[in-house]
């Protein structure tokens, strides 16, 4: 019987021939990645230090950090977390990326996310990097046993396939396939396991798209999601790799729990009630036109990418943002935002009336422009429980860009087919 | 009935005794046991005065230690945060038996050293203050109302060890702290 892709990455990083969904052990993460907030980062500077007498790292290669949080404000337990933070990396030779955007995004420009590599982090979007056929695992508090003995126990999970089919249609994107997978297997669709996407309608996926679906696995109770590499996400990774690595793919005769089939071009926009992702809040688009809006945002780590902010502008480009709408645009990375800027899209945003901000994860958070109680909003970001962008009296409704970009146009929300150029 | 007394090895005691304290419904967000507005508190007094309170103002007066809650399927949804089991913990809350767990809760709370132990049949085999007998390593219910025994499935030896020792950073730092690290190296330089 053959392997998944996912189970030979973990396999090479247990350095073992051959892995089974079950199995306990520990396993050599290639990169351990962090990004500095407080209660997890500081903490862990010090137990490092304090608890465990570790002053000198084996391999300070492998450790990564990104300073993407609390960046937007400033103040002075952010200006002490960022400082503890910088000053950690350079006395223990580490890499510490700050200005550079979402470190989710940020590590794949930086060549880390190679196909084959098995990164950990203890916050589970760096599912998103298995776009490139690595695999991205959240690890919550256990990412300190990484930190400490260089490996951390995991379950080897089992995967579920999904074969896809033909090509987004116009104003559809990987948000709304996501939300029409939760919507049909419900939050705990592929609890414990790893989503690997297949087929054609895999490998006609930009990498954008790749990103932004993987990002969101966790919200089908998933613990990563993966696409095999090809020609398109290798050409990608030859450009930004930090070394030389290894492909791995899943043979053919390899087992999975549940293999879905779906057809691209028979989707249509989805939108999120208040409340969280899961498949009773999943909405087709028609059921929630007309709902009134104050507040949009493009961004997060699981959107705000170059076709995203593409997708926007095509939509608003010489049309205005409603009136009483406050569209923020948040480009995922500097890189992003530099591309934007140069293809024009930044200033078609802003004649259009939206806030273009430089990357940061704030908004997704409510540190940056907080919802106010009454507020309804609607947004890209990866969450909309109560209290995630503001008060929690405030209403967020998620979408794609593209939903999002239409509704910003009308203050409510709106079904981006009907204003998307053909 | 708070329990057997914790084996010389364990924090945890072998077999959990206890009520069911609350059942809760598929999907849960842990969260909403105290309330989103209270997710970065680590304040005991404060946690305490919002735990549960929006499902049962009495909880807290009828809650007593060695209680478990009970879940449904993918207990643990959503972005968990810790101060909501610390609430209940700090309340007595011995132990999780659900359907079945989301695993960034699961991975979570067996850091912090709390047995979640699942189940399949639980949510339907008990009702509220119904007495169960849990033995966490055998992932085994036992209903002393009824008789009844539901088996779920057990965890790993390596998850076994984390509650054994208290939680992940307890067991890190006997394994891999100061004095583990000058037991390994005697080991090493014995052989």
């Amino acid at each position: 019987m053959g392997s998944t892709i996912t189970e030979k990455i973990l396999a090479r990083a247990g350095g073992m021939d051959v892995v089974r969904p079950g199995q306990n052990a520990p396993f050599r993460p290639d990169y351990m990645v962090a990004y500095d907030f407080p209660g997890y980062t500081d903490v862990m500077f010090k137990q490092m230090a304090d608890d465990f007498g570790i002053t000198t790292l084996d391999d300070p290669d492998r450790y990564v950090l990104f300073i993407d949080h609390l960046v937007t404000r400033g103040g002075e337990r952010e200006e002490e977390i960022h400082r503890v933070t910088r000053e950690w990396g350079r006395a223990n030779g580490v890499e510490v990326h700050e200005g550079k955007g979402i470190g989710h995004q940020v590590a794949a420009e930086l060549g880390y996310a190679m196909p084959g590599t098995f990164l950990v982090h203890f916050d589970g979007h760096i599912s998103g990097l298995g776009a490139f056929g690595s695999l991205g695992w959240g690890v919550r508090k256990d990412l300190l046993e990484a930190w400490v003995s260089g490996a951390v126990y995991l379950d080897v999970p089992a995967s579920s396939k999904f074969h896809l089919e033909g090509r987004f249609g116009p104003g559809v994107d990987n948000r709304d396939l996501l939300h029409h997978i939760i919507a049909e297997m419900g939050a705990d669709g592929c609890a414990h396991q790893v989503m690997e996407y297949v087929g054609p309608g895999a490998e006609a996926m930009s990498i954008d798209r790749r990103q932004g679906l993987c990002a969101m696995a966790m919200f089908t109770g998933a613990v990563s999601a993966i696409f095999n590499p090809d020609e398109l996400s290798l050409e990608y990774a030859r450009k930004v790799a930090r070394r030389d690595f290894e492909p791995l793919y899943s043979d053919p005769d390899a087992e999975y729990a549940a293999s879905y089939e779906i057809d691209l071009t028979t989707l249509s926009p989805q939108v999120v009630l208040p409340g969280s992702a899961k498949s009773s809040n999943t909405r087709p688009i028609e059921e929630l036109a007309g709902t009134p809006v104050q507040h949009a945002y493009i961004g997060s780590c699981a959107s705000g990418r170059i076709e995203e902010i593409r997708a926007a502008a095509d939509i608003l480009r010489g049309k205005k943002v409603a009136a009483n709408v406050r569209l923020n645009v948040v480009p995922t990375s500097e890189q992003i935002y530099q591309q934007a800027d140069e293809e024009g899209l930044l200033s078609v945003l802003s004649e259009a009336g939206a806030h273009v901000a430089k990357s940061s994860c704030d908004f997704c958070i409510g540190y940056a422009a907080p919802l106010a109680a009454g507020d309804s909003c609607i947004s890209t970001g990866v969450l909309n429980i109560s209290g995630r962008m503001g008060s929690t009296e405030a209403q967020i409704y998620m979408g794609s860009a593209y939903t999002v970009a239409a509704s910003a146009l009308t203050g409510t929300i709106a079904d981006p087919r009907e204003v998307v150029p053909s | 009935m708070t329990g057997v007394a914790p084996g010389p090895s364990s924090v945890v005691p072998d077999l959990l005794r206890g009520r069911v304290a609350w059942i809760f419904g598929d999907d849960f967000d842990i969260d909403l046991v105290i309330g989103v507005e209270n997710i970065k508190s680590y304040d005991p007094v404060h946690l305490r005065s919002v735990c549960m309170a929006t499902y049962d103002p009495d909880f807290i007066s009828a809650v007593r230690p060695g209680d478990v809650i009970v879940g449904g399927r993918n207990f643990g949804y959503g972005h968990p945060h810790y101060p909501a089991m610390i609430a209940l913990r700090n309340e007595g809350i011995s132990a999780v038996i659900a359907e079945s767990f989301a695993p960034g809760y699961w991975r979570g709370e067996i850091y912090q050293g709390m047995p979640l132990i699942t189940v399949p049949g639980i949510s339907s085999a008990v009702e509220r203050w119904d007495e169960v007998e849990l033995d966490w390593r055998a992932a085994r219910v036992t209903l002393p109302g009824s008789g009844q025994v539901l088996q779920g499935s057990p965890l790993s030896e390596h998850a076994v060890r984390v509650i054994e020792a208290g939680g992940g950073f307890n067991l890190l730092l006997k394994e891999q702290g100061p004095e583990g690290r000058a037991r390994r190296a005697m080991a090493a330089a014995d052989d």
